[in-house]
């Protein structure tokens, strides 16, 4: 085990009743790597999420975030160690506007309360014109001009899906969960994700877990994959070694059949 | 800054906007100024001309400026409920009792302490702001009409108290604040002279309280385009993401700070409402009246700071207006029936008629919150809106 990973999951094992989501779980990602995890359906792979979000509370093993134990702490401070998501669903404030939602991520790097807000001149006034400037930067970036100051509730889903992207991206996080990203989305649009998150890689440096159902754009975007399967992981690995592991094949055979 | 300018789409004489800080106006577009200025103008000279035609469609029935000053410790009510329910999600039928704290802290300090009016107009809210703070904890874990009850629970919670702690609230049967101060400096909303010009207390009160108004809402107008403002709408519209992003829900998190200011804002209200009515008593801070003011938002429109005036308004005037009307000399509705000169509603209880003004205000009241929540809710703000895309768009309208 490498001491430098950015996150590192030991032994988590989660249950819900009688059912076993994730079992003895364990694998690490390193800063600025892209890691895949896969897996059939209700194979585990949005609970490693909420896991981690503190969302769900593993009932043994360990979740060490960038040196800091992750159970134990509440969702709120997840966010304040780095980690930012996108939800398999959307989870977008429909009501609101792209850049409010934008700005929404950036709420941690923002400080103004209710008094000074109230106030607006001086603090608040300042501190909104800075970060609309770092929201514009996202805007430039996942090219969402067109939709500055539409409601997102009424956007396309495949625009939706960016915007959470974008909003992921406004926090600055260290790490960016990615729960099935292109999930519903046309070729175009996927081809438009897979670019995204390559920049992200590549430009930002920001260590990524991708979930995805489906193998193709995960062997081809990758550094690492781990696959799941009734909370087990099969294999991780290299794309190439994950995809011709016996037991991965058995998995996927199975699911076909 | 230049790679950030950007244009915005709309009508062609509209300025483009080339820098953030004209981004960010609360009053960006010439129109939004004029419209500005035309309150302002309105708010001055509103008192001078309103028992002139045309007004006097209004004010010959009951919509007196008196009543209009009433409208405006409404708003401001209606505002605050608003930020926790228009903005936040979250429902309070308690908000009744927040604008009483307001009202008793003020007919007492007044009274008994002779308290200066700019120091009750920052205390009572700052009352209100701690047992908000204190009752917003438990909205934390309850939803939609769990919170409903527990709300309704502090109103009979604050009836009692009204009804027994006589020292202060004088009991069943109220309080004075007859003498509570309503001066700054040289003005005396009482006993107002400008320039040696002599105006009379409705004057003076209309002014007062619709001053008011417009700090409220420029205050709350900035809370919600900022960050905090933005958290407690995060909140309303998904709080498991809004937690992933950061925002606090816990115990003093948002949903409880939303609590706070939003009684402070109702406690503001119910400062200004003792001097004005005189004479408190528990019979002004019932159940019916946090159903006005959730009648006036869903009415007005949830979560526009406008509505909630607009709202306020409609609610305070309209059952003065059919009461005018229905003991005035144009029997409208006083003669529903006509022939057998059977009135239909009567002025008081003890009038012959089919249904009183008070009981036709409830229904009314019960009519227009059921009407909008199944029609349009988001109020006639809503209503405007659309009217306003339409024109905006027009003549590609469809
Ligand atoms: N809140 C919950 N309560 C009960 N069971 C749950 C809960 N969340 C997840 N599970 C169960 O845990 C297992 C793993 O679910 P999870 O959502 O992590 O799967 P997944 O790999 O993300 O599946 P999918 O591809 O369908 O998104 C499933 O059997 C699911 O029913
Ligand atoms: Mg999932």
């Amino acid at each position: 085990m490498s001491t430098d990973a950015l996150l590192r999951f030991e032994d988590v094992t989660l249950r819900f009743g009688g059912v076993t989501a994730l079992h003895e779980v364990s694998f690490e990602v390193e800063p600025g790597e892209l890691f895949a995890v896969i897996g059939p359906n209700g194979a585990g792979k949005t609970s490693i999420f909420n896991c981690l979000n503190a969302v769900y509370r593993p009932s043994h093993g360990t979740i060490t975030f960038d040196g800091k134990p992750v159970i134990g702490s509440k969702p709120t401070e997840v966010a304040r160690m780095g980690v930012a998501r996108t939800f398999q669903n959307l989870g977008l404030f429909a009501n609101l506007n792209v850049i409010d939602n934008l700005m929404l991520g950036r709420h941690l790097l923002m400080k103004s309360g209710f008094v000074s807000g109230a106030l607006w001149f001086g603090r608040a006034r300042r501190e909104e014109i800075h970060h609309r400037a770092e929201v514009e930067k996202i805007i430039d970036f996942l090219e969402l001009q067109a939709y500055r100051y539409q409601p997102v509730g009424m956007l396309p889903y495949g625009i939706q899906k960016r915007i959470e992207l974008g909003r992921a991206l406004s926090m600055e996080p260290k790490l960016l969960l990615l729960d099935e990203p292109v999930a519903g989305m046309n070729l175009e649009e996927t081809e438009d994700m897979a670019r995204y998150i390559l920049e992200i890689r590549n430009d930002l440096k920001i260590a990524m877990i991708l979930v995805e159902h489906d193998m193709h754009m995960v062997m081809d975007i990758a550094d690492r994959v781990m696959a799941l399967n009734f909370g087990e992981p099969l294999a991780t690995g290299s794309p190439q070694d994950v995809q011709n592991d016996p037991h991965v094949i058995a998995a996927y055979l199975g699911e076909a059949s | 800054m230049n790679r950030f300018r950007h244009l915005v789409m709309g009508r062609p004489n509209e300025r483009m906007i080339v820098d953030y800080r004209d981004d960010l106006r609360l009053f960006p577009t010439r129109a939004k100024r004029a419209w500005l200025l035309f309150l302002v103008l309105a708010w001055i000279f509103l008192p001078a001309v309103w028992d002139n035609a045309p007004f006097t469609i209004l004010s010959e029935h009951g919509v007196s400026l008196n009543t209009l000053a009433y409208a405006a410790v409404f708003s401001i009510a209606a505002i605050g409920l608003n930020l926790l329910t228009g903005y936040t999600g979250q429902v309070s039928l308690g908000h009744s009792v927040f604008l009483a704290v307001g009202a008793y802290f003020t007919a007492y300090a007044g009274s008994t302490w002779d308290m200066p009016m700019l120091l009750w107009l920052v205390l009572a809210p700052a009352l209100g702001w701690i047992v908000g703070a204190l009752v917003g904890p438990f909205a934390l874990r309850l939803r939609g009409n769990y919170l409903v009850v527990v709300t309704l629970g502090l109103v009979f919670i604050g009836e009692h108290i009204f009804r027994n702690w006589k020292s202060v609230t004088g009991g069943s049967t109220g309080t004075s604040a007859a003498t509570v101060p309503v001066s700054v400096g040289p003005l005396d909303a009482r006993n107002l002279e400008i320039f040696g010009r002599e105006f009379d207390e409705d004057r003076a009160f209309f002014w007062l309280t619709w001053a008011l108004v417009a700090l409220v809402a420029w205050l709350v107008k900035n809370i919600v385009r900022t960050r905090p403002g933005r958290a407690l709408q995060a909140v309303r519209d998904r709080d498991i993401a809004a937690e992933i992003i950061g925002i606090d829900v816990g115990v003093a998190g948002y949903k409880t700070q939303a609590f706070a200011w939003s009684a402070a804002i109702a406690a503001l209200a119910g400062a200004l409402y003792a001097p004005l009515q005189l004479f408190i008593g528990p019979q002004d801070f019932n159940l019916l009246i946090s159903i006005q003011f959730i009648a006036m938002i869903i009415l007005g429109g949830m979560g526009t700071v406008y509505g909630s005036i607009i709202g306020a308004l409609i609610i305070t005037a309209m059952p003065r207006f059919i009461e005018g009307y229905s003991d005035g000399e144009l029997p409208l509705l006083g003669r529903l029936i006509p022939g057998d000169g059977l009135p239909a509603v009567a002025a008081k209880t003890t009038d012959d008629g089919l249904i009183t003004v008070s009981s036709l205000n409830v229904v009314i009241y019960g009519l227009l919150i059921a009407v909008f929540l199944l029609v349009e809710h988001r109020g006639l703000a809503g209503i405007w809106v659309r009217i306003r895309n339409y024109f905006s768009t027009w003549p590609f309208s469809y």
